[in-house]
């Protein structure tokens, strides 16, 4: 049976109905056996029509006197025996009723009845978050505007009620339940066929391979992203075939890695993410002694950063929830603090992390290391987005904020295909070629050229996809001309070419597009309006192609119309 | 022995007997039914109802839904009698065989019901 709510509200009226029933028929049968009188003083017997039609509106309480005739003494007993009766009945069945509205487990089920229905008629591609909290905020929020719909389970009860409130548009379907259990991801529609991914960041690594293990049974072709934190587990992760494993503290090792050893590859990445084309001057990390405070999980990939990247450095192990019970403040830098702090060398360091799972300490080792060292370089962990302007405001040259890049690195996984790959094939180069790729961008295009991904089909390409159906021959050279003049070209750069046969870096001018490929492109905002004219648009393209007007009708001229 | 079952099993049977009860006799003379019988037999057929909600097998909703017909027939038979009692001014022999006739539905509704239960008794094993 498909609804448990019906089933409760049968099951939970069935003694109300019974009484209401036997009260009934008791005070009819009653008032049709004592004889009364009419109003010329015969006897009568109430016949059952009178008798039902009276104690209705007895029982009801509506009370409309007595009917037909006057009421004889021997009927006033039964009647006033019988108004007891039935409005105890009557109030029982109502009362039923009542504690039936306000029932939890009825309530809970019209839930889960209007969460199905609501997931099954999403008609778009959509994904299951798992676990509501600020990283998946982020990229529901983000996927939203792509168009991406999304559904989301989480076990606690407030956190639904926050999705509510939050007010998504378009609307997202929410239900608390445990996120554990294959019933649950049923509901949430991983057997639907426009269910592209399933999120799981939750922070228990074993709790995440154990959701991920169901999913992968319960839905083979689905996307599951999870994360995972420590190597075992990753390994379990991929030996059960999950191909996209995140591990935010192994992306921050490898950006550090990069900002040391590489920085414009490190600037190519942070640009795909919205950072502008520019290494600031205080960008540059300093070559150094570094010091980390901080040695559980986020430390240390710090520190293989670093020790990958040949840098000299130091712990100092703080924990912070230790810290605070000890010392029964969140502020660093007591005498014995700043002893520790001299002793890790903080007069000849070139640069401190602060590690700790507690922002307010992370701050104040800064500030108290920034006083003993005026000249150190300061890197602070940012554990929750939202007080992001204390750091702002307390000068910090650098702030990681892991559920940022926790959520960047989903959406583009999610979002953005390409964009993905492509940060996988920059980290293999060197900082030579990053630096002139910064270079060929910046000189093409500008400071803050825009990405975008697009894919050559008639969605979204109709009249390149179409030519390319036709079998005409369109390299990368020609979607780069201007639709004003087609001996020029637009500020416009195609950074990946991907089809099912390769994916090409930088692809050459001469390549020439497939049906189906993929493009990432970075371009101004001009030439991103005349590029989509271009592939959309048949005169425009038969412009671009062979410089000449396309006409139609009797001279038949636009061999793209056929 | 299960006290659910005899109770049950108590009014199904009764809901047969009382409408049976009702209806055996002259259809084209309200003398031989009784209205206590025709009254008697709606009151029991709802408790019949009542009881048998909720039972969410296959054979559960088969029952209740005997029940239901048994039930509009029976409630259908009265109205039809009061309506030509105080509507129409009298019983005619049209609405007297309907009174009737009605209640034979009903009838054959509870007896499918009741073998239905039987059935169902013989097949269990406790």
């Amino acid at each position: 049976m498909e609804t448990n709510s019906a089933w409760i509200i049968i099951h939970r009226m069935r003694t109300p109905l019974l009484v209401i029933i036997l009260t009934f028929s008791i005070s009819i049968l009653g008032l049709t056996l004592i004889p009364g009188q009419d109003d010329q003083g015969n006897p009568y017997y109430m016949t059952f029509f009178d008798a039902f039609y009276f104690v209705s509106y007895m029982a009801t309480t509506i009370g409309f006197g007595e009917a037909p005739y006057t009421f004889t003494y021997p009927q006033r007993l039964w009647v006033s025996f019988c108004i007891y009766l039935t409005v105890i009945g009557w109030f029982y069945g109502i009362g039923n009723i009542v504690a039936l509205i306000q029932d939890k487990k009825l309530a809970r089920e019209l839930g889960i009845a209007r969460f199905r229905s609501k997931v099954r008629k999403l008609s778009e591609p959509f994904i299951i978050v798992l676990g509501y909290n600020n990283v998946t905020k982020e990229i529901i929020q983000r996927l939203s505007l792509e168009g991406i719909r999304t559904v989301v389970v989480d076990k606690d009860e407030e956190k639904i009620e926050e999705i509510e409130l939050e007010n998504f548009i378009p609307e997202v379907p929410a239900i608390s339940a445990d996120t554990t259990k294959p019933q649950t991801l049923k509901l949430a529609g991983i057997h639907q066929k426009n269910c592209q991914a399933v999120v799981v960041l939750f922070e228990d690594d074993i709790k995440n391979a154990k959701i991920a293990l169901m999913c992968k049974l319960l839905n083979k072709k689905i996307n599951i992203i999870v994360k995972s934190t420590t190597k075992e587990n990753t390994e379990h992760l991929r030996n059960i075939g999950i191909r996209h494993i995140e591990n935010p503290f192994k992306i921050i090792s490898d950006r550090l890695y990069f900002e040391i050893t590489a920085p414009y590859i490190w600037l190519l990445e942070v640009w795909v993410f919205g950072h502008i084309l520019k290494i600031r001057k205080k960008e540059f990390l300093p070559k150094g002694k570094y010091i980390i405070c901080g040695a559980g999980r986020m430390g240390r990939a710090l520190a293989e950063g670093l020790e990958r990247a040949g840098i000299e450095y130091v712990f100092i192990d703080i924990k912070s929830s230790e810290y605070k019970k000890m010392k029964q403040s969140a502020i660093y830098g007591d005498a014995e603090d700043i002893k520790t702090l001299l002793n890790a060398g903080i007069k000849e360091a070139a640069c401190i992390i602060a590690a700790t799972k507690d922002d307010m300490i992370n701050l104040t080792i800064l500030s108290t290391a920034k006083k003993l060292n005026p000249n150190i370089y300061t890197i602070a962990r940012e554990n929750s987005v939202e007080d992001l302007s204390i750091f702002k405001s307390a000068r910090i040259d650098k702030v990681y904020i892991l559920e940022k890049i926790l959520a960047d690195y989903t959406y583009n996984f999610i979002a953005k295909p390409l964009t993905n790959r492509f940060i996988k094939l920059i980290h293999k180069k060197d900082n030579r070629w990053a630096m002139g790729l910064v270079g060929k961008l910046s000189a093409t295009i500008g400071k803050n050229p825009l990405l975008f991904e697009i894919t050559l089909t008639p969605k979204e390409a109709y009249a390149l996809a179409n030519a390319l159906k036709e079998g005409i021959e369109i390299n990368l050279e020609v979607l780069r001309r201007s639709r004003a003049n087609y001996k020029q070209h637009n500020k416009i750069l195609f950074l990946l070419y991907h089809d099912e046969e390769e994916t090409i870096l930088l692809p050459p001018d001469s390549l020439k597009v497939k049906y189906g490929a993929s493009l990432l492109v970075a371009c101004d905002e001009e030439a991103k309006e005349d590029f989509e004219y271009v592939i959309n648009n048949y005169y425009e393209l038969h412009y671009v192609l062979y410089g000449e007007e396309a006409t139609v009708g009797i001279w038949k001229k636009c061999k793209l119309l056929g | 022995m299960n006290i659910q079952k005899v109770i049950s099993g108590f009014f199904f049977i009764l809901a047969m007997t009382t409408n049976f009860g009702f209806f055996y006799g002259d259809p084209a003379n309200l003398d031989y039914h009784s209205k206590y019988e025709l009254f008697a037999a709606i009151i029991v057929n709802l408790i019949a109802t009542i009881l048998k909600l909720g039972d969410k097998t296959q054979l559960g909703s088969v029952l209740l839904a005997t029940s239901l017909v048994a039930d509009i027939q029976l409630i259908g038979a009265a109205t039809v009698w009061a309506f030509a009692v105080y509507g129409l001014g009298g019983l005619n022999l049209e609405a007297t065989v309907a009174v009737i006739s009605m209640s034979g539905g009903a009838l054959l509704a509870n007896i499918v019901s009741v073998l239905l239960f039987i059935g169902d008794t013989l097949k269990s094993k406790r």
